[in-house]
């Protein structure tokens, strides 16, 4: 049967290249050149799928990006399965697997097709209605929704194919390559201006490029002819940049545009491996000409969605470009002048047209003379009334139509057919042009939304602006073109053209029947499967907006978007509603145009390249020795060093004793470290940390609170003075960048008045800080030459040394409680100084530990961490650190805010220690503090911020927040959890060595 | 003595394109805002810091390279041994923060330098970077701070097709990779 | 996606920028002589307009210097952009 519908004579598919590929299992043929729709179509086979409620069959219904029927499952990888792909978009390809969607077991024989059945009982938004009640009953309403609807399957294992992302900047991006768009890019080209021209097709030309008809000449030539001769200038043009398969997903504020370019989805299975499968370009126009055309509208009567029913112009591209004859007994069925294109050439292709069915009184433009010619019978102002034929039209019913359009009269005639082509009219794609933020206007005459204003530095020309005539098209293409440009182009000035001028135009959205209209089903949105019937019966039941009535009936809210249904739907609520189109507006197009793969859309970004990944400069050190790593920020920072299979638990309490006891060693390298010099250094520290800086001595280190200005702690850390007006600040780990971009903010906007300078030095030095009884013999072993008095370098104090000859800057300061240094050097050196620190700590049994013991060791002494035991609600008092806010300063960021009524409240969370009943009981961090627990409902009183067991007490600690917690201590409270509930003792938040002796020790 | 650790340490090529670590360059962050600031560096450096923005100045020792309006990188053109560059910046330091007419860091180890060299770094950088090369491509001295992969970055357009990019030494390695698995597709 | 024209850089893609809120509050000389209302005017009290609107920006991935911009956000266009401590162009 493929034979007959497949003609030899044409230019665009290759026959001499045979593809096979497989449809729900079976296995067929078709040519280079063929889109899965156009081959399968070849193979007489239109249904392909069935429709979301009523399991309706359907066939293949258009040949591009609106179809709303032809929406298969690519391939049966678990790891490449494709849902939701238009076959009408999918070009063939050897190897190729595809399979009908929504449909169990078989699109032949379809279980769900009952709804269809018992389509009477399941009105608009019957799903809301129905399954609301009783509410506990939902889980079981789910199961079943579930299984019998939802459109494909998605893959269950990682996507294999690679995708890319580039940037693109251009002086004038044409989206669309139809003959307005060609003619644009060439102007552009010519005239300098770099210049990138997309289109979604494999070739450009659009519609006009298989045009061959005597009322369509440019210049004496077919208007195709012409097109082709045009085509073939473009590569002249190096600063012409043409991308076909590439198609315009969203277009953005300041002419930020999104493109998805199809690199190897067309290619043979096996040409496909190791190459980029698509491609998103991320493009900055300067000025953007949309040419982008129309969408051909279907015309919406009785049975309106049976497969065999196909849009007018499709069976036309099918036949002249495809070579594919959609059937060999084709009716048309129109409202305006393009479907006698049609007729026209299925005649010269031999195809018998039955007859062309036509709402309008008889009317005599150019080319309906010309089908006239060629004896194609005519019914004026007819309709279909009903079609015939479950899984194939193959009738339908005829009635002449009333002078109002409303209503059928006289007798009803019925014609065989095995294809029906309709043809509504057009809708320009304007979606681009409204997702830009342009507004549309609406024009009466031939009911059509079109670009109005717009902010952007933006065009649209060609049918997509409303031209839907040949010469109207190239005239007002040339002049918006020049005009948008500055550019005098008259290349296309003295063009003759022949291009037949619709007379007539009459529309009528919804087709009367011989029947009522609830017994009808006049399909709007075929995918969504929503009837005329279902967005009258909204607007009954009291939906007026155009947004409500959309949500309610799903009309235009399928993968589809409604291209096809939407302005149906307009024009039939506006009707019914008794309102004028452009009043009521329309529904915002958003991006994507089209459906884009999530692979598109992250590109590279998967892997190893999901997130950035910052390592310190002795990271590969803490590799080689088994170190275990924490993701602090982008950070990757050495946990815990498991030894010989220890847990987490095992080594935290060996490393945290082992500092203790002798030496411990921690990369501190991640810190934040700001260089600060000018002459208002110190005034500016004294402004921007809670405490004074004034009389620090050089040499000297101090611990600071930064706040924010509503008084809430916000980072911490230890600066030193390197000399008069020369300091060396350090910033949490996770605050560095926020710390640095904030100092900036005041110094430039609020005191520039300041002679302050800061550089980030974060990654200039590495630090490598030892702690531990031992530290200081490690030291002199490292360093012979400094003196390591306390009286020389005590504590808070810092040295300029050499380590072999390197300079380095050794501050004394603790994060521990213990005795210990942190020295900061250049990071090409630091791996070697932390190597020669383990050297030298051997025989102390050095012992390197991670954050995990950092955190458990300043634990014990009560020291927190910005962001752990703070969240941005903590004051500095709630904290109980009162002793580090000065007194004296006038003015500090945060200092008005200490006493606004709502901090000074006694009643606030406030930092406090807890001690578990249990010594063994390690409290959860999160878990939340009660004071009783027998009267609901409970009051939370707080909740631990950091729990461990100290193995330097033998016994478990928490900090927490506490209520009123200050005033509580010595209290007992009670942590509820799942099965149990601890009891707990406020405390002090200090744990071990409250006198501090360890760091003289 | 104490082991010299290079981030990368490595070069690699690509069809039209190398992609290579730079050895131990010096680099140091000037900052300063009146024209005392400008002179005293031209003196010192024998070079004038440019004050036109996205652009540098240089001889066959350093450049300059613009950063903000008060804010420049220099670094050298080759290796510069430890000594010389901490005499170096000791006479800055001197010159300029001790007498209060700016600031003078060290950022030598702050910023790793990797040079993109041949005729597809352009395309190269287009998989992820926003910034508009059309112009600066054809600019030589042409400087830019803007995001690669989502890593800040400088960049310095050293002559034709030959860039020097200019990357935070903790977020080199991933960079690095990934402009190695870039290259892949260009 | 903006472009922005940064008044130091000239134009570039808005990731390298990050919104820093209303542009002309400015922190009071003496916060300590400030009521609680007046202080919280200061901290919290922010207009939000849909139309034009003056806000702070920072050229955080580039120059990182602070500037303002007089932005419409009923259609992001952006009137214009200044220096810290310039009078705005448009009132």
């Amino acid at each position: 049967m493929s034979k007959n519908l497949r003609i030899t004579n044409n230019k665009f598919i290759d026959q001499t290249t045979r593809i096979s590929f497989k449809f729900d299992g079976k296995t067929l043929y078709g040519f280079k050149g063929d889109t899965l729709a156009s081959a399968l179509l070849a193979n007489n086979i239109h249904l392909v799928g069935r429709s979301f409620k009523y399991h309706r069959p359907r066939g293949i219904m258009t040949c591009g990006s609106e179809e709303p029927n032809a929406i298969v499952q690519l391939g049966n990888d678990p790891s490449m399965t494709e849902p939701n792909t238009r076959a009408t978009e999918i070009e063939l390809y050897e190897g190729l697997e595809a399979s009908s969607q929504n449909c169990w077991p078989s699109v032949k024989f379809d279980i769900g097709a009952v709804n269809n059945f018992f389509s009477p009982l399941l009105p608009a938004a019957f799903y809301y209605k129905t399954f609301m009640w009783p509410a506990n009953f939902w889980k079981l309403y789910e199961y079943f929704i579930r299984k019998s609807a939802g459109l494909g399957k998605s893959p269950t294992e990682p996507d294999k194919d690679i995708y890319d992302h580039r940037y693109l900047h251009c002086d004038v991006l044409v989206v669309g390559g139809g003959i307005s768009g060609i003619m644009a890019a060439k102007t552009a080209a010519k005239n300098n201006f770099n210049t990138v021209l997309i289109d979604d097709k494999n070739i450009l030309g659009g519609n006009t490029l298989f045009q061959q008809n005597e009322c369509f000449k440019i210049n004496n030539s077919y208007s195709n002819e012409w097109l082709k001769k045009e085509i073939s200038t473009l590569n002249l043009f190096k600063n012409l940049n043409i991308k076909t398969r590439t198609s315009l997903a969203a277009y953005h504020s300041y002419n930020y545009l999104l493109a998805r370019e199809n690199l190897t989805d067309h290619l043979d299975f096996n040409e496909k491996k190791n190459k980029i499968r698509q491609r998103l370009w991320k493009i900055r126009a300067k000025k953007v000409i949309i040419a982008t055309g129309a969408i051909e509208r279907p015309l919406i009567f009785n049975n309106n969605d049976r497969p065999g029913i196909i849009l007018s112009s499709s069976i036309k591209k099918y036949i002249d470009y495809y070579g594919v004859k959609c059937g060999q007994k084709i009716s048309l069925f129109t409202n305006n002048d393009s479907a006698y294109e049609t007729a026209i050439s299925l005649s010269n292709s031999g195809v018998k047209v039955n007859s062309l069915i036509d709402i309008r009184d008889k009317t005599n433009s150019l080319i309906v003379t010309q089908a006239e010619k060629l004896g194609i019978k005519i019914h004026w102002k007819s309709t279909v009334v009903n079609t015939n034929g479950y899984k194939k039209i193959n009738s339908i019913e005829i009635m002449k139509l009333s002078d109002d359009g409303t209503a059928v009269v006289e007798s009803k005639t019925k014609e065989q057919c095995d294809c029906l082509g309709i043809s509504g009219g057009w809708t320009p794609r304007v979606h681009l042009f409204t997702q830009s933020g342009g507004k549309l206007k609406f024009r009466d005459e031939d009911n059509v939304f079109l670009p109005d204003k717009s902010d952007l530095d933006q065009i649209s020309i060609g049918s997509c602006n409303g031209d839907f005539e040949l010469d109207d098209v190239i005239k007002n293409s040339v002049n918006l073109t020049n005009k948008f440009l500055k550019v005098n182009n008259n290349d296309y000035e003295k063009l003759e053209i022949i291009s037949s001028k619709e007379i007539d135009k009459k529309n009528i959205w919804l087709l009367p029947s011989d029947k009522p209209l609830g017994k009808t089903k006049p399909f709007l949105d075929f995918q969504n499967d929503s009837t005329a019937n279902d967005v009258k019966l909204a607007l009954r039941e009291g939906f007026k907006s155009i947004e409500h009535v959309k949500r309610y009936t799903t009309t235009g809210m399928a993968t589809d978007q409604g291209k096809l249904s939407n302005m149906h739907a307009l024009g039939i609520i506006a009707e019914t509603a008794g309102v004028k189109m452009g009043e009521l507006g329309t529904t915002t197009f958003r991006p994507p145009y089209t459906p884009l793969t999530f692979g598109a859309i992250v590109g590279r970004n998967v892997g190893k390249f999901f997130d950035i990944t910052r390592k310190t400069p002795i990271h590969d050190w803490h590799v080689e020795n088994k170190a275990e790593f924490e993701n602090v920020g982008q950070w990757k920072r050495a946990w815990y060093y498991p030894k010989d299979n220890e847990n987490m638990y095992d080594a935290v309490q060996r490393e945290s004793k082992a500092a203790r006891d002798s030496a411990g060693i921690l990369d501190a390298s991640t810190l934040g470290k700001i260089d600060i010099q000018g002459s208002d250094a110190s005034e500016f520290l004294n402004r921007v940390y809670t405490n004074a800086w004034s009389k620090l001595e050089i040499g000297k280190c101090r611990y600071g609170l930064m706040l924010n200005e509503d008084g809430m702690v916000y980072d911490d850390g230890v600066t030193t003075r390197l000399s008069e007006n020369h300091y060396l600040m350090t910033t949490t780990t996770g605050g560095a960048a926020n710390v640095l971009s904030k100092l900036e903010d005041y110094l430039q906007t609020e005191w520039p008045e300041l002679d302050v300078y800061l550089t980030s030095v974060t990654d200039h030095y590495g630090t490598v800080s030892i702690c531990g009884p031992n530290s200081k013999k490690i030291l002199s072993k490292l360093i012979p030459d400094l003196d390591l008095s306390d009286k020389k370098f005590p504590h808070m104090s810092f040295k300029s040394a050499l380590i072999d000859n390197i300079k380095c800057r050794v501050m004394r300061i603790s994060f521990t409680g213990e005795h210990s240094y942190e020295i900061n050097i250049q990071s090409s050196y630091a791996k070697s100084v932390w190597e020669k620190c383990f050297e030298a700590g051997k025989e102390f049994n050095i012992t390197p530990y991670g954050t995990e013991t950092m955190h458990l060791l300043r634990a014990e002494k009560g020291f927190i961490i910005a962001g752990q035991d703070t969240d941005g609600t903590m004051t500095p008092v709630d904290l109980q650190m009162d002793w580090i806010i000065s007194k004296k300063k006038y003015d500090f960021i945060g200092k008005r805010s200490l006493y606004r009524s709502d901090t000074i409240r006694e009643d606030r969370k406030q930092l406090v220690g807890l001690l578990t009943e249990n010594p063994n009981e390690i409290l959860e961090e999160g878990a939340q503090i009660v004071a009783k627990t027998n009267k609901k409902p409970i009051e939370m009183l707080g909740h631990v911020t950091s729990s461990y067991f100290s193995p330097n007490l033998n016994k478990s600690i928490a900090l927490a927040v506490v209520k009123n917690g200050k005033k509580l201590k010595g209290q007992k409270m009670f942590v509820p959890m799942k099965n149990k509930t601890i009891n707990v003792t406020i405390t002090d938040t200090v744990f071990l060595d409250k006198e501090n002796k360890r760091l003289n020790a | 003595m104490l082991n010299y650790n290079p981030p990368i340490n490595e070069a690699k090529n690509y069809s039209e394109l190398k992609i290579s670590e730079i050895e131990p360059i010096t680099k140091i962050n000037l900052r300063g805002k009146n024209r005392d600031f400008i002179t005293k560096i031209g003196k010192e450096l024998s070079i004038i810091p440019p004050s036109d923005p996205n652009t540098s100045s240089g001889n066959e020792k350093l450049n300059i390279l613009w950063l903000s309006p008060d804010e420049w990188l220099v670094y050298s053109n080759d290796k510069i041994y430890l000594n010389e560059r901490n005499a170096l910046l000791e006479k800055l330091f001197d010159e300029i923060s001790k007498v209060q007419l700016g600031s003078v860091t060290d950022v030598s180890d702050h910023w790793v330098m990797i040079n993109l060299k041949g005729t597809k770094v352009f395309e190269l950088l287009s998989s992820g970077c926003p910034f508009n090369f059309n112009n600066f491509k054809n600019s030589k001295g042409a400087v830019t701070q803007t995001l690669l992969n989502h890593i800040d970055v400088i960049i310095h357009n050293k002559n034709i097709n030959d860039l020097n990019i200019f990357v935070r030494r903790s977020f080199c390695e991933h960079l690095w990779r990934w402009l190695n698995d870039s290259a892949r597709f260009t | 996606m903006f472009l922005i024209n940064c008044p130091y850089c000239g134009e570039r893609d808005q990731s390298e920028f990050s919104a820093g809120g209303e542009a002309h509050i400015i922190r009071p000389k003496q916060p300590t002589e400030l009521s609680d209302d007046q202080w919280a005017e200061y901290l919290f009290m922010r207009k939000n307009i849909k139309g034009v609107q003056f806000e702070r920006w920072n050229h955080a991935h580039g120059c990182r210097k602070w500037f303002n911009m007089v932005r419409d956000t009923s259609n992001d266009k952006i009137h214009a952009v200044y220096k810290m401590g310039e009078k705005p162009p448009i009132k």
